[in-house]
């Protein structure tokens, strides 16, 4: 049994159509992550600036972010449902 | 003039006006005139483009009708020293080419003996200056008018009167000089008479600002045989190259093209002069000739001294009117136009063209120099540096502070820091061709693009910059602050970019950056209409003010909008990094759209 688990294993490894799948999905986990700390980032130097010009900058580019992470949530949903099936 | 010689200058001209009335009245003088020179040349430029342009076209296309031109001017004003004027200020407005002015020059010499004839046949003098006050008054009363051609008409006449008040000016205070020159007392034959009537004439001419007065005295003095027929040759010859000067006195407020004529009228007087005096002897037989077929009497000295006068001016135009192209060749060589140091492409390497890659590379180099350039333009027409996009929280306040008017000329920088790169890599591109992988051809037609939007963001400025440069000095702070602000703006936009590019570099988003940009823009464009509407509606501005806002902010965001397309096209390399994935999360119009509308509405 855990051999054929890991030659299964090994298998799925191998396979360059998942191996690449895979690898989307990390990079797809690791630039919303990215996101995520620049939304904090921003929020803190929103907090701190009191120029009108520059807060409506900040307030779209906050707006701008969430709507890139609700994105980009949706595809990584996606992409691991396919994984499941 | 520079500053530390102005300086220099104004002390120097105050003494001179505190020693003696004269000096004053001379430089009173050259003054009025000068200004005459510049209402004129304003004049001129009123009807560029229009019928004053179509007719001297037409009448000045071939040096032949230009000659025509410059007689039939001459004999009908009756000084050959303001047809050159006036042909000056027509090549300052460029109304007309050199070559055409130099056949005017010629013309005009001939046409300004038609007075020794009137002189000496009719004894008549006109008096040009007569009509100055006329011309001032007609030319004022056309200047009230609201018509662009009145306007012009007005310039003309003014200027034309400017010019006669400022050589009468002059007249009046040589007066003092005038009566210092007895040409009874010079009297005297041979080579030294002549050379020494001559430097008379020369100064008689400059002194009386007229070449018809000197002629004047000349034929008087020889009719009572106050002077010898030999010595009045010879004031005839210095009149002719004395006339010249006037046409000096206004090449020093013309541009090059003025001075380039003045120099020929001078080359064509003083050649033609020294010929004369060379020949004087063979001139004076061929008189005799011309006299004698005429049924002038032998002893009838003023109108053989009509015939000379008209006679060597014809041999000058017989001489020197064939070389009117090699003349333009010297004159340019003589009076070279300084043209301002224009920045140079750095990267279009003919070598590149060898490999499709490194062509597309170049030309994306370059490209991003003229958007260092253009950046700098931009920055520079608001009173800012790059080297101020770094200080982040006080741009505001450096476009706020700054209240000091800022004479940024546009045109000229485009002309150094643009024109030379950008036609260099429209040039390097066309070189290049197409005849590689469709991927290459692309990318050259989305640079040629990302230029063409720099160049757009450039002519937006300008169109910009005239409103805001009334708005400061304006006393509506409100209008001078919503000015600011579209400065502000700008110059913040400018400053994001350079973040983008940053980002791009430490591979931070940059594409997922660019949707933040994008929609900044419309942002800030809905929002500006919208406090623009809210002033006029509150009666903070007037309407008049409020559509050039709104203008004006039309402009912002098309400045905006090209700065980032072409920094997108320049900067952003799609294949490298996490570019595919950012591709998938970047948002299309309509999502951009909607966070635009979704946060006008919070």
């Amino acid at each position: 049994m855990k051999i054929e688990k890991l030659l299964h294993k090994l298998q799925a490894f191998f396979d360059t159509e998942k191996h690449k799948k895979r690898q989307h999905i990390e990079e797809l986990k690791r630039i919303l992550l990215k996101l995520k700390k620049k939304e904090r980032k921003i929020t803190y130097i929103l907090q701190q600036t009191d120029d009108d010009c520059l807060t409506k900058h900040y307030q779209t580019e906050l707006e701008i972010i969430r709507v890139q992470r609700k994105k980009g949530i949706e595809v990584l949903q996606q992409l691991n449902e396919r994984k499941k099936n | 003039m520079h500053k530390a010689l102005l300086l220099i200058v104004i002390p120097l001209l105050s003494y001179g006006f505190w020693l003696s009335e004269e000096f004053k009245g001379i430089a009173a003088g050259v003054s009025i005139f000068l200004f005459g020179m510049l209402s004129l040349e304003q004049g001129f430029k009123a009807f560029t483009g229009g019928v004053l342009e179509r007719i001297l076209q037409k009448t000045t296309d071939t040096t032949w009708k230009s000659f025509g031109f410059g007689f039939l001017s001459a004999s009908l004003m009756q000084s050959s020293s303001l047809v050159s004027v006036i042909t000056i200020s027509f090549l300052s407005a460029g109304l007309l080419d050199l070559v055409a002015g130099i056949g005017i020059v010629f013309g005009s010499n001939l046409g300004t003996t038609t007075g020794a004839w009137l002189i000496a046949g009719l004894g008549l003098k006109i008096n040009i200056a007569a009509y100055a006050m006329p011309m001032l008054v007609f030319g004022v009363l056309c200047l009230f008018q609201n018509g662009k051609q009145l306007k012009g008409i007005g310039y003309i006449l003014t200027g034309l009167g400017f010019l006669l008040l400022g050589i009468h000016y002059m007249k009046e205070s040589f007066e003092h000089f005038e009566s210092a020159i007895n040409l009874a007392e010079y009297a005297m034959p041979g080579v030294k008479g002549l050379l020494i009537y001559t430097a008379l004439g020369i100064i008689a001419t400059i002194i009386m600002q007229s070449s018809h007065a000197t002629m004047l005295l000349t034929i008087t003095a020889v009719s009572v045989h106050q002077i010898t027929y030999d010595n009045a040759l010879a004031l005839a010859i210095g009149a002719n190259v004395g006339t010249t000067v006037t046409a000096i006195i206004a090449a020093l407020g013309a541009n090059v093209q003025g001075k380039r004529l003045a120099g020929s009228h001078l080359l064509i007087n003083l050649s033609t002069g020294i010929f004369a005096l060379i020949f004087i002897k063979q001139f004076g037989i061929a008189v005799d000739i011309i006299s004698a077929k005429l049924g002038i009497a032998d002893t009838d000295n003023a109108l053989k001294l009509a015939t000379f006068h008209s006679l060597f001016n014809l041999t000058g135009i017989i001489l020197f009117f064939p070389f009117i192209n090699q003349q333009v060749t010297l004159l340019e060589r003589i009076f070279i136009e300084k043209r301002p140091a224009i920045f140079k492409p750095i990267y279009l390497d003919p070598s590149a063209m060898d490999f499709p890659e490194t062509v597309v590379e170049s030309v994306r180099l370059e490209s991003i120099h003229l958007y260092e350039n253009a950046i700098h333009i931009i920055l520079h027409t608001f009173g800012l540096h790059k080297r101020d996009l770094q200080k982040n929280d006080s741009l505001k306040q450096l476009i706020d502070q700054n209240t000091q008017p800022i004479e940024y000329d546009i045109d000229a920088s485009y002309e150094k820091r643009i024109k030379g790169i950008y036609s260099a890599i429209i040039a390097f591109i066309s070189q290049a061709g197409f005849t590689w992988e469709m991927t290459q051809s692309s990318r050259l037609s989305w640079l040629r693009e990302a230029n063409k939007h720099l160049v757009e963001a450039i002519k937006d400025t300008k169109h910009l910059q005239k409103n805001w440069g009334r708005a400061r000095s304006s006393t509506n702070q409100i209008r001078i602050d919503e000015y600011n602000k579209i400065a502000y703006q700008i110059v913040l936009h400018i400053q994001k970019i350079e973040t983008f590019r940053h980002k791009i570099a430490g591979n931070e988003l940059p594409l997922l950056s660019l949707d933040t940009l994008k929609a900044s823009i419309k942002n800030d464009d809905m929002q500006m209409n919208r406090a623009i509407e809210t002033l006029i509606r509150e009666r903070k501005i007037s309407p008049e003010t409020g559509s050039s806002l709104i203008n004006d902010s039309a402009y912002m965001r098309s400045i905006k909008k090209d700065l980032l397309k072409a920094a997108e096209t320049l900067f952003l390399h799609r294949n490298i990094g996490d570019a595919d994935v950012e591709d998938q999360l970047s948002l299309n119009e309509t999502e951009i759209n909607d966070v635009v509308h979704t946060m006008d509405t919070q």
